[in-house]
């Protein structure tokens, strides 16, 4: 295991030239230091990134909210602007891990980390976050959406960083916001299964809607097919069996550890039900 | 790599392997043994410690994040004030009965005293929700920290 510790942004991004192939980055440590303990990780360098600040923060540019990646959940909770402008977004992270965990993790390890399982995607995907990618000498917007193309696998490359998240700063006004974290127990627990929605209601009808689950894919998405139905029913002629085939095909449930498949199919109708019938 | 810290109030200078973890710097290097290790991947809060005024649980750190920081152990925490009414408190509850999980429920309870303090059990099993016990149960654990809050309160 190669350790460096870059001086500066620019010196990291020379010094990546210097290794092909994979390599890690250690911000918080929290995932890292499991997967070096389970030998997941053996020879790959380590860039440590955590000390530099310019990656840490929270602002408001136009009508940008800004996250920097080494941002902490901490962090996240205790922001005003969050509070404001976000607070749907804010409120729910804070059934991340404990509050020991939440001062250590960041936000750019939990989305590079991957896991289908991490607790902001969902949020991000409902609320059209886009990822902003460093290198050397470019940068690259990608929306949350088009990050993951498959289990552990995205379109960030090997000589790139995440150096902040972005959400419209109206991202969820006026919407209608759910979300739930299904687990074994309420702190410390990976989620079975979650899934954040924020909708609009004109009387009784769904005049918009945006879905999406983590835990249940290989990565976390949105339910497309499911919002399509969804988009213009009133919500007494949404049908029990129409819902289960549309949610059918936009979900191939994983079996894992901690659920298999048709619990997490069944929990997965369940929430979206109790999504929509919350309000 | 050279790296320094301010520990318990004392300032150290160590030359070590930037990865080693942090639990296994503090305890085998320093020999700090007031720090717990059992599960050793986050979940349990044995291991806690307050690295630059956050509790974190120092088996998912690294010796490099301690580079330039203040550390707080139970050991330091045991020789301040608030320290010291908390410990009071734990004792005249019996919180504590095969004692492996306090110290670390002691440095989570100490910084929610000094942050926060309000005698709420709702918010105190909050912060505290990252500590795991498995002997005395909880219900003592809070009332010896809600206790705690209370002495502060009336500033005795
Ligand atoms: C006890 C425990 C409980 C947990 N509970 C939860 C939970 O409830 N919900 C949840 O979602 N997760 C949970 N996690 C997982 C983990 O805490 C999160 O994924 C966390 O956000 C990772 O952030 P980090 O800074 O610690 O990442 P690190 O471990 O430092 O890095 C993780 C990965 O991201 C990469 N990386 C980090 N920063 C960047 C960057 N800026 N650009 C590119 N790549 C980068 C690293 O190379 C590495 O592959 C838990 C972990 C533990 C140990
Ligand atoms: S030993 Fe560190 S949290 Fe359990």
């Amino acid at each position: 295991m190669k350790f460096i510790k870059p001086s500066s942004l620019p010196d990291l991004f020379d010094r990546l030239q210097n290794y092909e192939g994979r390599k890690f980055f250690l911000a918080g440590g929290s995932d890292i230091n499991i997967q070096i303990k389970n030998r997941m990780i053996r020879d790959e360098p380590i860039f440590y990134i955590n000390h530099l600040d310019e990656l840490r923060g929270i602002q408001v540019v136009d009508d940008t909210v800004i996250i920097g990646a080494l941002t902490s959940y901490a962090d996240i909770i205790s922001s005003p602007i969050l509070k404001e402008k976000l607070p749907f977004f804010r409120n729910s992270l804070k059934l991340f891990a404990s509050p020991l965990l939440q001062s250590v993790a960041t936000i750019g390890g939990n989305i590079a980390n991957s896991s289908p399982t991490a607790d902001i995607l969902p949020l991000l995907l409902v609320l059209d976050a886009e990822v902003r990618l460093l290198t050397r000498s470019k940068l690259r917007f990608i929306p949350i959406n088009e990050f993951y193309t498959g289990y552990k696998e995205y379109v960030m490359k090997t000589n790139e960083i995440i150096g902040s998240v972005h959400i419209n700063i109206d991202a969820e006004k006026n919407w209608l916001a759910y979300y739930r974290k299904v687990g074994s127990r309420q702190s410390l627990t990976i989620a079975k299964l979650a899934l954040a929605g924020i909708m609009k209601l004109k009387e009784n009808s769904i005049t918009a809607i945006k879905i999406a689950a983590g835990a249940l894919n290989e990565y976390p998405r949105r339910l497309t097919t499911t919002e399509n139905y969804l988009k213009s029913k009133r919500k007494e002629d949404i049908a029990d069996k129409e819902l289960k085939e549309v949610l059918t095909e936009d979900i191939t449930p994983i079996t894992d550890l901690r659920s298999d498949k048709n619990y997490r199919f069944d929990v997965c109708l369940n929430l979206i039900k109790e999504f929509i019938n919350s309000y | 790599m050279k790296i320094s810290f301010n520990i318990n109030g004392r300032n150290v200078k160590l030359d070590v392997d930037p990865m080693r973890r942090l639990l296994d710097v503090l305890r085998d290097d320093l020999e700090l043994t007031d720090i717990k290790e059992s599960c050793g991947e986050g979940e349990c809060g044995a291991c806690t410690i307050i690295l630059d005024d956050k509790p974190v649980t120092s088996c998912i750190l690294n010796a490099v994040h301690a580079d330039g920081k203040k550390i707080l152990t139970a050991n330091g925490i045991s020789k301040t004030r608030i320290g010291e009414i908390l410990l009071d408190c734990f004792d005249q509850t019996n919180s504590v009965q095969c004692g492996f999980c306090f110290p670390g429920f002691y440095v989570t309870a100490y910084h929610y005293l000094i942050t926060d303090g309000e005698p709420s059990l709702e918010k105190i099993r909050y912060a505290l929700s990252g500590n795991i016990c498995r002997c005395t149960g909880y219900k003592k654990i809070f009332e010896s920290v809600i206790m705690a809050c209370e002495r502060l309160q009336e500033g005795s």
